[in-house]
């Protein structure tokens, strides 16, 4: 989208905005480019929410809060929506006040904004009237009351006593009706999270997850951290998103710097991202064999996946492409000279996906398995803000690289495959393809690539500067906020990966399917744990 | 059927020699060290060390590193003025003792959940456990609060690549079925019951071993409201693997040296 289409539309919505609701906005500002920022009346967000949400086209894709009362003496609710088709962000912000704690909940007409509701009242302690089902997220009944981490006055490292509290779970009543816990400890090598199935017979009649087992406290820990020590943090937020979220947080800072990286840089950065998808996906193929017991398959891809770390190796020395990145650019140059060899495993990588395709795309051991099983429809897709090749697999066409190009993206050829099914095969199709396009941009970034410097060094940011970055993990779309404090320290870095909005359509896919079918189909998502606790 | 049994057989050995032979490290970036030759406790890595774990020796004119705590950042090799901080082809890390580790001395805090009671088993007795678990080890894994990372590494020990089970150690699902336990991640809050009672249902005699810089120190995670200073303040641990994550092959030297194996 080029700047000035982006300004066109931002100007139209902020008119159309101030001609519905004239009385209800304060406050308006753009900020770096795309983004229209409206202070808005606290007590009027249900009916501008639904209409952005509704008439501009806007999804939700992060609502959080930030506490602000040291400065302007209100807590602050920021509402940040996506309107794809035009390429720019809508951000509602409602001021709070301490003595009312509480706001208006969206969850009824917005959905997607539900868990982001219940994760505000957890660590703000502002309660969401009106919310649907107000159950708390993120500590699990071993936390005092009245202690609320992300309040200022919350010091870091203050561990508050535990309590004997017991998490509830909804219960279906009805003959026959029993439920199955699972974990948190699962059987595998895999994270903590704890599964409630309750169901009549085999076929699932609800799911219901309680995650956050690993909830580290990474935006609590950010505060206060120079932006360089908070590039290592970012990083170790999941483990195979090491490079996007690092490269979102390089994008926020590098906004709030206002500094342009090297073109060599771009380019750079487009091919570890796109080295990082393939191996995120090769792991999900590999699980998603494993699950339904095809050996074959689970070794091939295996291997695969290993040959995508050995080349990650060549490109930078490690496995997961960690101190790859720096804000302003790329750290050290590994690529220059090494293009022949790169090109050459490429291409081995090429011929040996094309082969294991062509002989597991004929087994009926795998087709009968994977075909209409975990069929998540469109319109719960939608709703629910569903990302990533989840929801491109059932009609969602939304790819950040494409709506808010970042890196080289808007300078190299490339598709978004589309599907419909919404099933487990449809997902492992989407998959397959997205590792072909990501060979080929690979393939295309070796060959283009311009010379120049790697990066450019950002020495402070300026205080009270807050900007956005948001990339394209491969499991979907990852949104960062960052907000500098007096010092130019990190004062708020809110992080919302791919996982948080699609663990909650993971369990509208299940429903219906075979409890030994679970398994299967929480490998085709492939969520990450611990991008959802944080 | 035929395709797939000529794909099988289409590529000669691809699984490592390691740990019967030497691994090429030549592409690895490698364990920061600092050469006390070449330092001039300018200090510039001590202050940007995003976990501190750069810390004075005995002496002030000795700078080393904590690899509890390290993450292998590499900040310190990029910002060093003389080259000192520099990166060694190391990878074989694993101590059984956190103490040697580190340069400073640590202090584990009392363990503080409710008391289970760890059997002491005789010295003997415990070689002879440990010779007929070199033979036919099963490994339980629990994630007590990682980014992934270190599972995945663990994962990887499963591929054609790297294959455990040539060895004679797999996976089991059941800590009932399992000889050791690999604990990856701080212990959060929410995990740390969690994590004791997968351990107290693993049968006598059991090994507990600590991986990535999480497990030992609470790595880039440390002193949060919701995680531990690792894990060692909740679960007894035989052998502590450093690393942010630490590549498969130092995770394979990890449980050998559990084993006593090497």
């Amino acid at each position: 989208m080029k700047h000035s289409e982006c300004k066109k539309h931002l100007i139209e919505y902020e008119q159309n905005l101030r001609d519905t609701f004239p009385l209800f906005i304060h406050h308006s500002v753009v900020r770096n480019g795309r983004e229209l920022s409206l202070d808005i009346s606290a007590n009027e967000i249900r009916e501008i929410a639904a209409y952005v949400n509704v008439q501009l086209d806007g999804t939700l894709i992060s609502l959080f809060a930030c506490d602000e009362r040291h400065n302007s003496g209100d807590y602050i609710i920021r509402y940040v929506f996506c309107c794809r088709k035009s390429g720019v962000l809508i951000v509602l912000n409602t001021a709070i006040q301490p003595e009312a704690s509480q706001f208006i909940s969206i969850a009824d007409q917005v959905h997607a904004a539900a868990l982001y509701e219940r994760e505000i009242h957890d660590l703000f302690g502002l309660i969401p009237i009106g919310h649907p089902y107000a159950k708390p997220l993120v500590f699990h009944g071993n936390w005092p009351n009245g202690n609320y981490p992300l309040r200022k006055d919350f010091a870091i490292n203050d561990k508050p006593p535990f309590v004997d509290g017991v998490s509830s779970f909804l219960k279906i009543s009805g003959d026959g009706v029993y439920e199955i816990p699972v974990g948190p400890v699962h059987a595998g090598i895999i994270e903590p999270g704890h599964f409630r199935f309750s169901l009549a017979g085999e076929p699932i009649q609800n799911l219901e997850a309680q995650l956050y087992f690993t909830h580290k406290g990474i935006e609590k820990l950010s505060e206060g951290m120079s932006f360089e020590r908070g590039f290592y943090l970012s990083e170790r937020i999941s483990g195979d998103e090491t490079f996007t979220n690092s490269l979102a947080y390089c994008l926020a800072i590098e906004r709030i710097a206002g500094v342009e990286v090297p073109e060599r840089a771009e380019y750079l950065r487009v091919l570890y991202a796109e080295l990082e998808r393939l191996t995120c996906h090769m792991g999900d193929l590999v699980g998603i064999c494993l699950d339904v017991a095809f050996g074959f398959g689970a070794f091939q891809f295996r291997l695969l996946r290993n040959w995508c770390y050995q080349l990650a190796d060549l490109l930078c020395g490690s496995r997961f492409l960690r101190s790859v990145n720096v804000p302003g650019g790329i750290r050290n140059d590994h690529v220059a000279g090494n293009e022949t060899e790169i090109l050459k495993r490429l291409a081995e990588l090429k011929r040996e996906l094309d082969d294991t395709a062509e002989i597991i795309r004929h087994q009926t051991m795998l087709t009968d398995r994977i075909e209409n099983t975990g069929v998540l429809a469109e319109k719960t897709a939608f709703d629910l803000n569903a990302v990533g090749p989840a929801a491109r697999a059932s009609g969602c066409s939304y790819d950040i690289r494409k709506v808010l190009p970042y890196a080289a993206y808007d300078k190299l050829t490339f598709d978004i495959p589309v599907l419909s099914g919404g099933d487990v095969a449809a997902r492992m199709k989407i998959k397959l393809e997205e590792c072909y396009q990501s060979i080929s941009l690979m393939i295309q970034v070796v060959e283009t690539l311009p010379q120049g410097p790697g990066s450019l060094p950002i020495e402070n940011l300026p205080a009270g500067q807050s900007a956005f970055g948001i990339t394209e993990a491969p499991r979907g779309e990852s949104v960062h906020w960052l907000m500098t404090g007096t010092d130019g320290n990190i004062s708020r870095y809110k992080v919302r990966t791919p996982s948080f909005c699609n663990w909650p359509v993971l369990c509208y896919a299940v429903a219906g399917n075979i409890v030994p079918d679970f398994p299967l189909i929480n490998k085709s998502f492939n969520l990450s744990y611990a991008g959802n606790d944080l | 059927m035929f395709r797939m049994f000529k794909k099988i057989i289409q590529y000669p050995r691809v699984t490592q020699v390691y740990p019967k032979g030497p691994l090429d490290t030549g592409l690895f970036r490698g364990t920061p060290e600092i050469d006390p030759n070449l330092c001039t406790q300018c200090g510039i890595c001590l202050k940007r060390c995003p976990t501190g774990a750069i810390v004075h020796g005995e002496s002030p004119q000795h700078i080393g590193i904590n690899y509890d705590t390290c993450i292998f950042c590499n900040l310190c090799v990029e910002v060093c003025p003389t080259c000192a901080a520099h990166n060694a082809p190391t990878f074989e890390l694993a101590k059984k003792f956190r103490s040697e580790l580190r340069l400073t001395p640590i202090v584990v805090e009392e363990r503080d959940l409710p008391d289970v009671s760890y059997a002491v088993i005789e010295d003997l007795l415990q070689q002879k456990i440990k010779s007929i678990f070199g033979r036919s080890l099963h490994i339980r894994e629990v994630d007590a609060g990682s980014c992934n990372a270190c599972d995945l590494e663990i994962n990887a020990l499963n591929n054609p690549v790297n294959d455990l089970t040539r060895l004679g150690m797999h996976f089991v699902a059941s800590p009932r079925h399992a000889d050791m336990l690999l604990v990856t991640g701080t212990a959060t809050r929410n995990m740390e019951l969690a994590l004791v009672k997968t351990l107290n249902a693993v049968p006598e005699p059991k090994l507990v071993v600590a991986v990535g810089a999480c497990a030992c120190s609470g790595g880039i995670f440390r002193d949060s409201y919701a995680t531990r200073n690792g894990i060692d303040g909740i679960v007894p641990v035989d052998v502590y693997v450093p690393g942010c994550p630490p590549r498969p092959q130092a995770i394979l030297y990890g449980i050998l040296k559990a084993l006593d194996r090497i």
